[in-house]
């Protein structure tokens, strides 16, 4: 059996400059869409809670955010996971804890109208308000007025008796995820959900994580880069370079576009294209080095062509092929797996397109720049002599 | 087959079933354990045929897909440094007293951890100045007309951060062993956070004991006399395999033994309303974390004396014997109290207890008059100063931590029910089955006779891969199985690249020999460059990932190499079994 019966013979590279084209508008597109509108962060890197919970009985979103909003959380995020059968719903706040700078005003006046209150220092990022007391005072009390002004208290722990005197006390604020679980069973007698999944991430480990991602992505084009300049001629490395960069971006594109969360899988997502993206580059390059060895002096646009054609079935068969063994994950995969095998879908797509239209016309566009330097440089060689 | 292909073959037999021995203690701990117990390594290890690999290399699967908790927590170095840039202003000012220098005071910027002294008068600030010089934990920033101000230097912050997050990593080993969880991994994370991994954990409570105030630290009496344990040795002696066995090494009965659970309750019938067993850790090695066995002491179940009274601890050594010490020293009521304790009990042994875990049992020499008191650390046959020194710096990590807290906040917690994770499991495997019918059945229709010997080798490659994880005891997570679906993919494309290039040569009229020596030639270099490419993004991953990027670029790394192996390898030496073995005409391709 063959999907391509006859050798095919379409001209790839006369094509080159309108793909060229619609791929750089398209790119430049979604990069100043990226500027303006940012991705949807996951709590990887925004930093925040995730919860997940399951209903007991049929509920719908509407349903479930009224219910936020009567018990006064407004900016929690609500979205449906799995099949509506599932009855499950992934609740998203921004904050990590109880302590946010509007929450913080109305705790530091309760706190101070307990009298005898010194060296309040609040820290919101990480829910904590460290203070000095004239006297020992009972930590409960302490609990009960920030409680009592909206602050949900995990713990409040004496530090000691100050060298200057005074006793220093720590309130722990509670996280967010409690407020959600408590939000969602408030009036119940028994709750009518399962808490199946709690993410929190605290805004510099968020942070920290988003730099470690980006940072392993550009290793990794320049580890490729370095490969393939090695491997192959170095006017093949900015062409799969380019292709390379080229793919990131429009599956960042589906991300911006879908508003799905962008987060560490997003970031293995991105690697992996990348890696899958050379690959295919890979193969057409290595045709078009052994083409060159074979037909020494015809065109080079001309051997690209043949290159591309003669390997035309094997990259619409590995592309579907490796589509195909994603069709399970978007069968059966809910949430981040779903996202994972929809995002991949795109990049090999994408990544086919780019190494027949973007790597392969812009070694030709190197190897002309290549021959007219060369050209230029012996016409001087002759001014001079 | 022959024609010097027999060392093809072996190799090829050779890993096939080496996977599959790998795989036989993965096999046991899904199939054969009960489903609550497949953690449990001990069990597994004694349902393992004597020939199986060990226990430890079963399959892991991750948190996110058996349940459990994962969390980082932050170590707030930030509140404990201010504290300490306060106690030193005060220090200073008794000290500048002390040199008759009067009248200064001093105010601290929390947030800069910096240090502002206060003069009368610029003549004094001067002399401030010259006592200050050899006052090496700050540095100046700036002098006004009369004051000046001193700045915690970064090198003193970056060695009290280290100090408080290994503490707090102590704290946090040993309250978790207290549990007895099986699999749990604590590390060090960044400068200030420590990462947790409790697979199977449900019990977010649990979690939130891990971030409770300080250690709880207890001074408590030895019962060195009493009989208990000899007596209960002789009327239940103990099953012969628990390996417990009465011990004396201090000069009192004690009982010794491997598993913490089984010693404590039969350590723990019948004891004396007023008494308690608790236990000691006892480690051969250096490395934190792990006991080699534990011993267990009789103490009084009153509690004279907490961690609350302590000031501070530290370590140095003695001038005459050269032995470790360890110098406590208590606050003013804390001070009366040891004192009375210590004078009471003259002779006898006092416990060291952390969070219910004793750490040592030093004996009491005299009566403690001052609230200071010195554990001085014998030197045991057989250990090196190196260790010694090991020792000495835990225990005054132990007891700061009942006395200094550098408090504990969570940076990060994914927590995973367990039903949700056996979804996840179910639907993961679903998935990976569904993508690898799927291309199975395709390459199959596709190229027939080769399209078969590529499948082969795919369900092959889908062996290596769980073989590979469970010899490098790294865990199976769903961006893993992720990971799996698309190595197949990548190991099929190796497989449609050589097809391909069989055809080629067979449409360029080459004999079906020629055609598929050559094809798979010509097809190696494009596939080693292939997959090196993506390996490198892989290791990339590895190296610089965390959590589930990590599973997801282990998988994908193990199914490179064996897609390497497959394609090239294995089904290379079938199809040339097919066509120079049997001498066969065609190649269907």
């Amino acid at each position: 059996m063959r999907i391509l019966k006859h050798k095919t013979n379409i001209d790839f590279i006369g094509k080159r400059k309108p793909a060229l084209f619609i791929s750089s508008v398209l790119n430049l597109a979604i990069l100043v869409g990226i500027a303006i509108f940012g991705f949807n962060f996951g709590v990887d890197f925004a930093g925040g809670t995730v919860v997940e919970l399951k209903f007991n009985h049929p509920i719908s979103a509407a349903e479930v955010r009224a219910r936020a909003e009567a018990a006064r959380l407004h900016d929690v995020s609500v979205q449906g996971i799995g099949s509506s059968t599932e009855n499950s719903y992934l609740l998203r706040l921004g904050g990590v804890t109880q302590l946010t700078e509007e929450s913080a005003v109305t705790a530091l006046k309760a706190l101070t109208d307990l009298g005898g209150i010194s060296n309040v220092h609040t820290d919101v990022q990480n829910g904590l308000i460290n203070f000095r007391s004239a006297q020992k005072i009972d930590p409960q009390k302490v609990r009960d007025a920030i409680t009592a002004s909206g602050t949900g208290v995990k713990e409040v722990r004496a530090l000691g008796t100050a060298q200057g005197g005074g006793e220093d006390y720590q309130v722990v604020a509670s996280g967010m995820a409690d407020k959600i679980t408590a939000a969602m069973g408030k009036g119940l007698q028994q709750p009518d959900f399962q808490v199946r999944r709690v993410d929190y991430v605290g805004p510099q480990v968020g942070n920290q994580l988003r730099n470690k991602g980006i940072a392993a992505l550009l290793y990794a084009m320049l580890a490729i880069l370095v490969y393939v300049a090695f491997r192959f001629d170095f006017k093949f490395g900015p062409g799969a370079l380019v292709a390379m960069v080229h793919d990131v971006v429009m599956v960042s594109g589906y991300y911006l576009v879908s508003r799905r969360e962008f987060n560490l899988t997003s970031i293995a997502v991105l690697l992996t294209i990348t890696g899958y993206s050379i690959n295919d580059t890979i193969v057409i390059y290595d045709r078009i080095r052994e083409e060159m060895a074979r037909y020494k002096g015809k065109p080079l646009p001309e051997i690209i062509n043949i290159a591309v054609n003669d390997t035309l079935s094997r990259t619409i068969l590995t592309s579907g092929v490796t589509a195909l063994s994603l069709v399970g994950l978007l069968i059966f995969g809910v949430g981040e797996i779903w996202d994972f095998a929809m995002a991949m879908l795109i990049g090999i797509i994408v990544g086919t397109y780019s190494s027949v239209y973007i790597a392969s016309p812009l070694t030709i566009w190197l190897d002309e720049r290549a021959a007219r330097k060369k050209a230029a440089g012996s016409a001087m060689k002759v001014r001079a002599a | 087959m022959g024609r010097g292909n027999w060392g093809r073959w072996v190799v090829i037999i050779a890993v096939t079933l080496g996977s599959i021995w790998y795989l036989i203690p993965t096999y046991y701990s899904f199939f054969v354990l009960p489903k609550g117990q497949r953690n449990d390594l001990k069990l597994l290890q004694s349902k393992l045929p004597r020939w199986a690999p060990g226990a430890n290399h079963r399959l892991n699967l991750g948190l996110d897909l058996q349940g459990g908790i994962h969390m980082v927590m932050r170590v707030d170095t930030q509140t404990a440094l201010q504290k300490r840039v306060e106690r030193r202003g005060l220090q200073i000012v008794n000290y500048l007293r002390d040199q008759k220098i009067e009248g200064v005071t001093y105010t601290t910027d929390p947030n800069k951890l910096q240090l502002t002294l206060k003069a009368p008068d610029a003549a004094t600030l001067d002399k401030v100045e010259k006592e200050l010089k050899g006052f090496d934990d700050f540095s100046k920033v700036s002098r006004a007309a009369d004051s000046v101000t001193f700045q915690l230097k970064d090198t003193q912050v970056s060695r009290f951060r280290d100090e408080a997050v290994d503490q707090a990593m102590l704290v946090i080993r040993r309250r978790i062993d207290k549990w007895g969880v099986a699999e749990v991994d604590v590390r060090k994370m960044g400068t200030d956070s420590i990462q947790i991994s409790l697979p199977g954990q449900q019990d977010p409570e649990q979690a939130k004991e891990l971030i409770g105030t300080t250690a709880q630290l207890e001074f408590r009496m030895v019962d060195d006399k009493n009989p208990f344990f000899s007596q209960l040795m002789a009327k239940h002696p103990p099953p012969p395999d628990s390996g417990i066995r009465l011990v004396r090494p201090n000069g009192y009965d004690q009982l010794e033994g491997k598993d913490r659970e089984a010693l404590l309750a039969f350590a723990r019938q019948g004891v004396p309303p007023d008494r308690e067993v608790l236990l000691q850790c006892v480690t051969t090695q250096a490395q934190k974390g792990t006991c080699d066995s534990y011993l267990a002491f009789l103490v009084d179940r009153q509690v004279p004396l907490t961690g609350e009274s302590l000031a501070t601890a530290d370590y140095s050594r003695s001038q005459t014997s050269n032995d470790f010490e360890v110098n406590l020293s208590f606050d003013t009521q804390g001070g009366i109290e040891f004192a009375k304790l210590t004078g009471d009990n003259v002779g006898r042994y006092m416990a060291i207890v952390l969070d219910d875990n004793v750490n040592s049992a030093p004996r009491i020499n005299e009566r403690i008059p001052n609230g200071r008191a010195r554990i001085t650390l014998g030197h045991s046959i057989g250990k090196t100063d190196e260790q010694m020194l090991q020792e000495a710096l835990n225990l005054v990590l132990v007891l700061r931590a009942g006395a200094l807290p550098a408090p504990v906040t969570t940076g990060e917690i994914r927590q995973v029910g367990a039903s949700l994770g056996d979804e996840l499991v179910r639907r993961g495997s679903l998935a990976a089955l569904v993508g690898l019918g799927l291309v199975v059945a395709f390459m199959a229709v596709y190229y027939r006779k080769s399209g078969l010997i590529a499948d082969v080798a795919l369900i092959l490659n889908g062996l290596l891969i769980l073989a590979g994880l469970a010899l490098f005891n790294a865990t199976l997570t769903l961006p893993g199985i992720a990971g799996f679906v698309l190595t197949l993919g990548i190991a099929v494309d190796a497989n449609v690249l050589i097809n391909e290039r069989v055809r080629e040569e067979l449409d360029a009229g080459k004999s079906a020999r020629a055609a598929v020596d050559q094809g798979y030639d010509r097809a190696f270099w494009t596939i080693f460059d292939a997959h090196v490419t993506t390996l490198i993004a892989g290791f990339i991953l590895l190296s610089t990932g965390t959590g589930p990027v990590r599973g997801f670029a282990t998988s994908l790394i193990i199914g490179l190499v064996a897609s390497l192996f497959t394609s090239i390898v294995v089904t290379r030496a079938i199809t040339t079994y097919f066509v120079h073995g049997r001498g066969a005409q065609t190649v269907s391709v």
